[in-house]
Parts: C-alpha cells; sequence; structure tokens
C-alpha cells in the first residue's frame, strides 16, 4: 500500500504540471541524494565504541551464532555511551547504549539483539533511509503541488495522497517492526526473553516517566530524552509487541481462535 | 544538591530523599564506587521485587541531583557505567543543617534565634 501511494504522490504532480511536475520530482530527488548517501556511509564515531569479542564474550558469541542462523555477516557491534537503554541497527550495525546492560540480563539483551538482526535479515536498515528521505520528497512535492496548481482540487487531493501517505508509512513501518519480532522469535533459544526484554523496557519508560512528572519543580532531573509523542505513531506499542510474541510462541490462542 | 524539602515525619536523609534514593545514598556511601548491578543485588536482599530499571533511574536520578557521579569504565566485563559518590555523607548533612537553618532564618528570624539561644542553655 505505502508503495503505491507513493506512486501516486509521484505521478500527481506529472499528471497536474507536465513538464514542471517532472522537473520538481527530479529536482526533489537530486537534493535528498547526497543525504541519503550521508546517511549510508557515515560511520559512527565519538560516544561509540567499537565491541570486541574479549570484552563481553557471551554477547558476541551470541551475535555471532544468531547472525550465522539468520543467513547474514556478523555485524558490526558498538557500544553507545547513553545511560538510557536503547538498541538499534544500520547497515550491517548494532549499537546498544550501556543504560541496556544495568537494566536487562544476558538473555534479554541477546533477544533485543535478535530483534536488531531481524531488522538487518529483512532488509529494514537499507529501506528506512529510503523511507526516512522519501517522505521529505513526498512532503516537497505536496507543497510544491499545492503552491503551484492552479486547480484547487489537485491541491486539495495532493493533500489527501500527504495524508494518506503519512498513515501507511506508520501502518509499514509498524509492519516492518512485528515482521523484526518475528525473525528473532526463530533465532532465539529461548524467545520468551523477547518479551520479558519488552516487560523490563516498558516497565523502564513508564517509571520514569512517573519519576518525572511527580518530581517537585525544584528538584527536576534533566533527564534527556525526548518526552513528546508523535501525532502518528511509528513504532507499534510494547503491548502491541508483547501480545504478538505471545500468540506466535503459543501462550495465548490468537483472537480469531477466541471466537 | 540543596534540598528544597524536608519531612518532618521521615528520619535521617529521606528526610530530603525519597526512601529508596535515601537507601541507595547509604550503600553508596559505605561503596563509594559500585555499578548498578551491585546496588541492585544489595537492594534486592531488602526489596525482593525491585527491579534492575528502578534502580537504574534512581541512581541516574542522583546523578542529576549531584550527589552520584556517572563514569564509563572498560574492565574485564566489557564496558559499564560506575557510580561515585560526590559529597561525604557529613559533607551532605552538613549541607541539609545549613540549608534548613538558612530557609529558618530569612522566614522566622526572631524565633529561630530565641529557640536556638534557648537550646544553647
Amino acid at each position: 500500500m505505502l508503495y503505491l501511494v507513493m506512486l501516486l504522490q509521484l505521478m500527481l504532480p506529472v499528471v497536474a504540471l507536465g513538464e514542471f511536475g517532472a522537473k520538481l520530482i527530479a529536482v526533489s530527488a537530486l537534493l535528498l541524494l547526497p543525504l541519503y548517501l550521508w546517511a549510508y556511509t557515515s560511520e559512527p564515531n565519538g560516544r561509540y565504541h567499537a565491541l570486541q569479542r574479549e570484552q563481553i564474550p557471551w554477547l558476541y558469541d551470541g551475535i555471532a551464532e544468531m547472525a550465522e542462523r539468520a543467513g547474514i555477516k556478523m555485524p558490526r557491534v558498538y557500544l553507545l555511551e547513553d545511560y538510557i537503554p536503547n538498541a538499534y541497527s544500520f547497515k550491517n550495525t548494532l549499537v546498544f547504549s550501556l543504560g541496556l546492560f544495568e537494566v536487562l540480563g544476558e538473555e534479554e539483551i541477546l533477544a533485543v539483539a535478535a530483534h536488531e538482526i531481524g531488522h538487518i535479515k529483512n532488509g529494514d536498515t537499507k529501506l528506512f533511509p529510503i523511507i526516512a528521505y522519501s517522505r521529505y520528497t513526498m512532503a516537497l512535492l505536496t507543497v510544491m503541488v499545492v503552491v503551484t496548481s492552479k486547480n484547487a482540487w489537485i491541491s486539495f487531493g495532493s493533500l489527501m495522497l500527504y495524508a494518506f501517505y503519512e498513515l501507511s508509512r506508520a501502518e509499514y513501518l509498524k509492519e516492518r517492526e512485528f515482521k523484526a519480532d518475528h525473525t528473532a522469535l526463530g533465532l532465539l533459544h529461548i524467545p520468551l526473553s523477547l518479551k520479558y526484554a519488552l516487560e523490563e523496557l516498558k516497565y523502564y519508560e513508564d517509571l520514569r516517566a512517573s519519576v518525572k512528572t511527580s518530581a517537585l519543580p525544584s528538584i527536576e532531573p534533566s533527564i534527556d530524552r525526548r518526552q513528546g509523542s508523535p501525532l502518528i505513531e511509528t513504532h507499534p506499542s510494547y503491548d502491541e509487541r508483547i501480545l504478538r510474541i505471545m500468540i506466535e510462541v503459543g501462550h495465548i490462542a490468537p483472537y480469531n481462535k477466541l471466537q | 544538591m540543596e534540598p528544597h524539602e524536608f519531612k518532618l515525619t521521615e528520619e535521617g536523609i529521606k528526610a530530603v530523599l525519597p526512601p529508596l534514593e535515601a537507601e541507595i545514598m547509604e550503600e553508596m556511601w559505605k561503596l563509594r564506587v559500585a555499578t548498578a548491578g551491585q546496588l541492585y543485588e544489595i537492594l534486592k536482599e531488602r526489596h525482593p521485587d525491585i527491579r534492575r530499571s528502578t534502580v537504574s533511574i534512581l541512581m541516574n536520578r542522583l546523578c542529576d541531583r549531584g550527589l552520584l557521579k556517572r563514569s564509563v569504565e572498560t574492565g574485564r566485563g566489557g564496558m559499564r557505567y560506575v557510580y561515585s559518590v560526590t559529597t561525604t555523607r557529613e559533607e551532605f548533612e552538613e549541607k541539609v543543617v545549613k540549608s534548613i537553618l538558612d530557609a529558618l532564618m530569612s522566614n522566622f528570624r526572631e524565633a529561630t534565634y530565641a529557640y536556638l539561644s534557648k537550646m544553647k542553655k
């Protein structure tokens, strides 16, 4: 669905503005190409530290084993100096914040690693930058069409298409998260460790939010993570992911079986 | 850290810190340097339901309050955060007493003087 909406969004300027519309698309793509290349070629530095096997053998070996099972090359692994638990992947690289090691046990960290390996195996680390930058293209084209088109219906159609694109994008990204979880469950020796990891991370975020809101203004800690939630969520909630994991590992009957 | 609240019904540093943060500080003054994992193991004996997340959040909160300092250590178990105390217990208590007396002197000067002089006698 996302690709169809993107295609329509790209076709609309050409249909509405003819040659000028085609030029707009070419210019937007040319503007965003360097950004994509920069994102795809830049290397972590500063607070990132490459993990050597002798530092944390259980993590390194666990990742190596799961990468082999997933049929991907051994990813590069970095530790990030950040006390907030977090993990993410890009290209063939995994990043774990030091905070993650404070709140999760070994099996749970391996489960988080399995989820990130899932993203790599499913091609998300190549796709996500394209989707991120194509979003700017879509927004730019919408603005251009609205500004230059003299037809109110075309402007309205372009805005509607953009709104639909945003919804499709969010849905698509959520599905990719579920797919990464699905892949992770197939890689883990203890599939439920992913559920335990998500529960602990949910507990962490809920507790941190409550600590922050209940604190007196004068002693408010300077916790530095953004607190606002986006208008359209692109990540499924922890509860949604936990529910799907439990269905997959057979602990609960799927909803349609309960009917 | 300057205390901003004093709970008359609480004992010791719990009068100026939430109970679990006070317990963490008590342990940290004994250990001086520790990881969140070490504190978790200690607190778990008294609070079996406590979670690693709670300890990590509270230790980082104590860093924000300026009572603990966080640094990265690379050792046998890889990189990790270690926490150390920034002040001794005595220095902290002195600060608490000073802040409270300053507040009393600026709000109830005469009564505070009168009471302190009565105490001296």
